[in-house]
């Protein structure tokens, strides 16, 4: 058995505050605004300049005296993350010159204000190419010194293993063991690698891990119950089986897309099941559902993605419910199956949604274009898919354990985090996990010219334009990025375009195997490349020679997303580290942001005023997709809030059952 | 339970695997609401009770220990298959068995989570006490073992012979108080006198302890344990209360509701009772101790405890003999899913009501107890602030905090972020916005009639009050009332002996003089002169005493009306010099003069007066037009006529160190109006009415501001 302290670790977590409601949650978001103020960047920068200071006189300092201030500085670390200032400064000073000598990079001062906004618990706002993995190492240095557990937590696995990879000399002189786990390896190298001071890993993997070292726990992860059973002389089995250290520290990166976009997707973990009552039920759904026409029988509510029957409908169901087994032929169980096999059939279309790969449906994720191996829909849709494509029906497997990165990330003692655009998001990053926002200006001026949106009537004359501007643009020898919203989007585009003869590079789900290739390639002189908005994220697109001179990148965004953060995100993708570099967003009144929050009165008249030329008719399409994206970013975020007031009601409500997951 | 919930649940791993049960000492009992079949789960240990449908009784009561919950569900689903619910249903049923702390987990139970749950409760009761600051309960102790003492008792009198009984007391008591009616009437005017306040609350305490007692023997009495009684302060008041609530598991709905009525019944039985003592005693303690016993027995057990408007026992019965649990609070919810449907457009919201009668009754119900409530709160609230200014003031800022400013809140809230209006919330929040924008341009903005009322007289323009130049004694009034008399005409005659007298005297002391005269002219010549003037001086006594008695022949000094009110009862009358027997109205216009309060004549000089008229009391609906409205710009004390004072029947308050009632207690503004000549009213100088003065509109808010000022001015002086 580990140590007391050790084996306390493994299973705590930070009960996280409820969240608040009322004249709380009025003071807690006048508390971020306060924790967020333009003051607190300025006191980092001049801690950073005295951190610079400190760096420049152990310049000349010996290999021996440099470990000397190193070891000073260490046991401040590991009584208390709290650390006086001078301590703070001279710690960090120390890692910089380890940097320096190791990787032959002094940290510029904004990397520096970022790892202190790091260590003092801030979400740093920070543009790609700013050297975030730096950033994340120096703070990972001080973390790693606490010998507390300390995840950095990246999108891929192949970003761990590389930065883990390359920073492993720096953290070895810095006195601190770092290690990766990636999806491939087995336990025992997980947990091997688990035991380093810092951890490179992807977010998916490390709350895979932890799901499954609680399911190993079983009903004793709480470490009193633990102490108490080892006093008793019974100490619980299953213990040797853990991977993790448990949880303490994380440092998120593109802490936008882990915390926010991908966060109410739950974590599964799950074993093979059986219920035959739901695949042969959806089966007949499906064929019902066949018999049920839109608009008489049923009506589809765009806006939020639902079926809805009508009288119409619901008896002609009635008439069809002796197809279905027992079971589902109460009246509101057949409306659930049969509403669920028209959704299926409604709003999940192939190559959309998902493709059919070998007999089996596989799930897209439409921001990416990523197929999705092993992840389902929730229990009945999947098979409704599966119903309506004529494929096999797997049988939903059976859940062992279920965790949101939200509510995961949650119990985090120490949590910080870095991103290109968090701004948009800064309500939701303090009301939900306590990060207050702090945006880290560029290294050096970032002189990139977003355009104003072009606006149409319809999706046609839209995709028309923008293949006309790539056209004259890449004629010109500037590379153009054209990001998509869907896969559907970029092959329709990809095919406009190869009807007019424009050479280009198609990003997608379909290849993503190419990725890095083509992303590499994309800053070629006169090169066109169709991405999906986060295809390729976290690779920088270099420029080739001269290209700079002819204007950078230009990036369109062939349609603009529920949120303003992943415009931003794509917009990014030019003008980097001084660059230069331009941006535009094509915005058409038939888009489905626009459809799904603006009313179809007001639509018409819009495009309308479009076709009639008017003036201000541009102003007016341009008003309505702010709006648009406004309601869609409130509704996201009340939704994804709602998971988790559900999820804690959940909890709430089953103590009865014991701590299940956490 | 409605089955809303999805068949499958992605949080069904957490609960397929327990094994759960209800706690063994749970006891279910079936029963029957508006001809649905229900089971009421009751946990005698701590009171908690829950209510299932059949169908998810059939589930619940599968559930052992020794099967896990997914076991149990799978064989409902092959035994029936239509009446499962739903993995999602099943979830909320065990959490919500949990919450009531009705199920058995064989599982360590997450002790954390519990502790938090008992800490949030006890906050939130802390809280709710605090809200509900006017009906504070202290329990004080268990009366159970002492009722099971008296049960045998108890089983004797509820029933038959009990009721016959009853019924034979109450009505003889009725026999008693009928005879003795206007007795009864009129010692009631005394009830709030101050000496009698202690007796009263005393016999409010001794009601009200037998009034709870009696529905705990009721309630015991058909198997309900009651463990609970205190002290409940109402408004600050303590009396007496117990915890029925036992008898909601009463399968009979007639047993529940006699344990409601009981306290009724016991309480009109003591009044009876009262009533016996209170005719057979005389004047004394006991019989006005007797009289209050039978005054709040009777009168306050009509007034609040029969209302079923009010949350006492009136509610608990018709809620029973409804058959409709939870009225109150079902009605609420019902009103508001009529305005989350009717005016936000909103489509999953469910009414509480399960049949049309339900959401009648609930509407009815709702709406009425709604306005009820406000007007009750607001009468007490009055009632506090006027007996105790500070205590009123508390009182006031409580109110406002938990009814206005905590709902308002709530409100907004809800209007905000219940994920119920998700679809409509730019409606509901329109709407909303609209409603309240609504009522503000109705109150502040809209102008709205503006008008008050001053009582006043008629008065002829031209008039004499006829007063008496000499004290004396009325002998007879000449000429009747109301009829035209020329001037000089004689109207009344008086006598006064004591004049006679001094004329008798002051002839006698002429002769006196005269023959002092004569004396001195023949003995001493030098004396003439003193006794000239002596003469001079009696002569011109004399004439004034016959001036005098010239005047008790009163004369109408100009032609007219001769008005006379007091005709009938002024022979015999002493009146002393000057008094007012009688006016001589001449021919002419008719004025009327309003007698205007000073808070209220500040808008007279402000706004401009539009139209002003003229209402004489016993004239019915007919308005009389006045124009020439003039303000006489200054203070006044007295009173035009004693008729608009206090002493008279009238609304103006005078002064009591005054004895002609026409000192006003507080000055005030005249104004006189031409009365202009309308078909069918008669003229007649004197006659009392009001004079309505309609101001330019004003908005309603500032009106009632305006009142509201006025009333604090008046009532505290502020």
């Amino acid at each position: 058995m580990d140590l007391p302290a050790v084996d306390y670790r493994k299973s705590r977590i930070e009960e996280p505050e409820e969240l608040f409601k009322g004249l709380d949650s009025v003071t807690n978001s006048l508390i971020g605004r306060w924790r967020r103020r333009p003051s607190v960047l300025a006191e980092l920068t001049a801690k950073a300049a005295l951190v610079k200071e400190e760096a420049a006189s152990l310049r000349l300092a010996s290999a021996r005296r440099l470990k000397e201030a190193r070891e000073a500085c260490r046991p401040w670390f590991r009584k208390s993350l709290d650390v006086p200032d001078d301590v703070l400064v001279r710690a960090l000073a120390v890692a910089e010159e380890y940097s320096y000598r190791n990787l032959a990079i002094r940290p510029h001062l904004v990397q520096t204000v970022g790892a202190l906004a790091l260590f003092g618990g801030y979400l740093a706002e920070m543009a790609t190419g700013e050297g975030k993995s730096l950033t994340a190492a120096l703070a990972a240095v001080l973390f790693g010194w606490s010998g507390r557990p300390c995840h950095i937590v990246t999108v891929n696995d192949y970003l761990a293993n590389r930065d883990a990879v390359e920073m492993r000399d720096f953290f070895h002189d810095c006195a601190v063991s770092a290690g990766c786990v990636t999806a491939a390896m087995d336990p025992a190298a997980r947990r091997e690698n688990y035991a380093y001071d810092v951890v490179y890993t992807t977010s998916k993997e490390l709350l895979a891990d932890f799901l499954r070292d609680r399911i190993l726990m079983g009903r004793f992860s709480h470490p009193a119950r633990r102490a108490l059973l080892g006093l008793a002389g019974r100490p619980p089995g299953g213990f040797g089986r853990l991977v993790m250290r448990g949880i303490h520290t994380a440092v998120v990166d593109e802490a936008d897309s882990v915390l926010i976009d991908e966060a109410v997707t739950p974590l599964i973990i799950s074993r093979p099941g059986e219920n035959r009552p739901l695949v042969d039920a959806c089966r007949a759904a499906c064929r019902i559902a066949g018999h049920l026409a839109a608009g008489s029988d049923y009506r589809i509510d765009l806006k939020y993605r639902e079926i809805e029957l009508t009288e119409a409908g619901r008896r002609r169901l009635r008439r069809l419910a002796d197809d279905l087994p027992d079971f589902w032929r109460a009246y509101a169980r057949r409306s659930e199956l049969v509403e669920q096999a028209l959704t299926a059939r409604e709003f999940y279309h192939r190559g959309k949604q998902y493709v059919v790969r070998d007999g089996k449906v596989v799930i897209v994720d439409e921001f990416t274009g990523r197929l999705m191996e092993n992840r389902t829909w929730s229990q009945g849709l999947h098979q409704a898919v599966e119903a309506k494509e004529g494929v096999d029906l797997t049988a939903p497997s059976e859940t062992l354990a279920r965790l949101s990165f939200q509510r995961f990330f949650r119990f985090f003692t120490r949590l910080c985090g870095m991103t290109g655009t968090a701004h948009e998001a800064r309500g939701e990053f303090w009301d939900i996990y306590g990060l207050p926002v702090l945006r880290i200006p560029t290294n050096r001026p970032c002189v990139r010219q977003v355009e104003e949106d072009r606006v149409f009537a319809t999706a046609e004359e839209k995709f028309a334009a923008i293949a006309a501007d790539v056209k004259e643009i890449s004629a010109a020898g500037r590379p153009v990025l054209v990001g998509t919203r869907s896969v559907a989007a970029s092959e329709r585009l990809s095919a406009l375009l190869r009807e007019q003869g424009i050479e280009h590079e198609l990003l997608n789900a379909v290849n993503h195997a190419e990725e890095a290739r083509i992303v590499a390639e994309a800053g070629g002189r006169g090169r066109v490349t169709i991405a999906t908005n986060m295809a390729g994220r976290g690779t920088d697109i270099k420029l080739a020679l001269g290209v700079p001179d002819l204007g950078g990148l230009h990036v369109i965004a062939s349609e603009r997303h529920e949120s303003g953060r992943i415009d931003r995100q794509l917009f990014g993708r030019c003008a980097r580290q001084g660059d230069p570099g331009s941006a535009r967003a094509y915005i058409s009144v038939e888009d489905e942001l626009i459809r799904r929050f603006v009313p179809g009165i007001v639509r018409e008249k819009l495009a309308a005023a479009l076709a009639g030329e008017k003036k201000s008719a541009a102003s007016l399409v341009r008003h309505a997709m702010s709006f648009s994206q406004g309601a869609a970013q409130r509704l996201a975020f009340r939704q994804r809030r709602s998971v988790l007031k559900m999820d804690t009601w959940l909890d709430d409500a089953l103590s009865f059952a014991g701590r299940s997951e956490v | 339970m409605a089955r809303t919930g999805k068949t499958f649940s992605e949080s069904w791993h957490r609960v397929a695997q327990l094994r759960v049960g209800l706690r063994p000492n749970v006891r279910v009992r079936k029963q029957f609401f508006r001809g649905r079949q229900w089971y009421v789960l009751h946990d005698p240990f701590n009171n908690e009770f829950f209510r299932l449908r059949p169908e998810a009784y059939f589930f619940i009561s599968r559930l052992r220990p020794d099967r896990t919950v997914e076991q149990v569900w799978h064989e409902c689903m092959e035994k029936a298959p239509d009446d499962v619910p739903g993995q999602e249903d099943v979830i909320g049923l065990l959490a919500q068995l949990h919450f009531a702390n009705l199920l058995y987990s064989r599982a360590a139970t997450d002790s954390d989570k519990l502790f938090e749950r008992y800490k949030k409760r006890k906050q939130r009761e802390l809280q709710s006490k605090l809200m509900s600051i006017m009906f504070i309960r202290i329990p004080l102790f268990d009366p159970d073992r002492f009722l099971k003492k008296i049960m045998p008792l108890a089983e004797m009198l509820v029933g038959p012979v009990g009721a016959v009984l009853w019924l034979m007391v109450v009505l003889t008591a009725a026999k008693l108080v009928f005879d003795r009616f206007d007795e009864a009437v009129n010692q009631a005017q005394g009830v709030l006198a101050p000496g009698n306040l202690f007796w009263l609350y005393a016999a409010l305490v001794f009601v009200k302890t037998l009034h709870e007692f009696g529905h705990a023997v009721v309630c015991r009495r058909y198997g309900g344990e009651v463990h609970t009684m205190g002290v409940m302060f109402l408004i600050f008041t303590p009396l007496p209360f117990v915890d029925a609530t036992s008898s909601w598991a009463f399968r009979s709905h007639w047993h529940r509701t006699l344990v409601g009525a009981a306290g009724m019944l016991v309480e009109i039985f003591v009044a009876s009772l009262a009533v016996f003592v209170w005719a057979k005693s005389g004047q004394g303690t006991v019989h006005s101790l007797a009289y209050n016993v039978m005054f709040i027995a009777s009168v306050s057990t009509v007034l609040f405890n029969a209302n079923p408007l009010l949350r006492f026992d009136g509610y608990y019965i018709l809620s029973d003999l409804l058959d409709i649990p939870n009225l109150s609070s079902r009605s609420m919810n019902h009103l508001r899913h009529l305005a989350e449907t009717r005016l936000f457009g909103c489509k999953d919201s469910t009414s509480p009501a399960e049949t049309r009668r339900e959401a009648v009754w609930f509407t009815v119900f709702g709406i009425l107890s709604g306005i009820y409530r406000v007007v009750v709160f607001s009468g007490i609230l009055l009632f506090v602030a006027d007996k105790f200014l500070l205590a009123g003031l508390v009182m006031v800022v409580v109110c406002l905090i938990s009814w206005v400013i905590v709902p308002l809140g709530r409100f907004l809230d809800y209007l905000g972020t219940s994920p119920k209006l998700a679809r409509t919330r730019a409606r509901a929040v329109a709407v909303s916005a609209g409603l309240a924008l609504g009522t503000v341009l109705l109150l502040a903005v809209i102008p709205f009639p503006n008008r008050f009322r001053a009582p006043g007289i008629m008065e002829a323009e031209n008039y004499l009050v006829v007063v008496n130049d000499g004290p004396g004694y009325v002998r007879e009034v000449l000429v009747p009332s109301n009829t035209w008399v020329a001037a000089g005409t004689p109207l009344a005659r008086m006598t006064n002996h004591e004049l006679d007298l001094e004329i008798e005297a002051a002839r006698a002391q002429l002769d006196e003089v005269t023959a002092m005269e004569t004396k001195a002219r023949s003995r001493a010549i030098a004396d003439l002169e003193p006794i000239f003037k002596r003469r001079e001086t009696i002569v011109q006594t004399l004439d004034e005493l016959r001036a005098e008695k010239q005047a008790l022949v009163v004369r109408a000094k100009k032609s007219g009306v001769w008005v006379c009110p007091r005709g009938g009862e002024l022979p015999g009358a002493w009146l002393p010099r000057g008094t007012e027997i009688g006016e001589i109205v001449g021919d002419g216009d008719f004025r009327f003069s309003a007698v205007v309060a000073q808070d209220e004549a500040a808008d007279l000089f402000v706004d401009t007066i539009r139209k002003a008229e003229v209402r004489i009391f016993g004239q019915g609906g007919d308005d009389i037009a006045v124009d020439a409205l003039e303000i006489i710009p200054y203070q006044q004390e007295r009173l035009p006529s004693a008729a608009l004072g206090w002493f008279a029947g009238g609304e103006v308050a005078v002064s009591t160190s005054d004895g002609s009632g026409l000192k006003a207690a507080e000055p005030f503004f005249l104004i006189h109006g031409k009365l202009t000549p309308a078909d069918g009213v008669l003229f007649v100088h004197g006659r009392s009415g009001k004079m309505r003065l309609t101001l330019p509109p004003k908005p309603l808010l500032f009106q009632l501001w305006h009142a509201f000022r006025q009333l604090l001015q008046r009532r505290y002086r502020i």
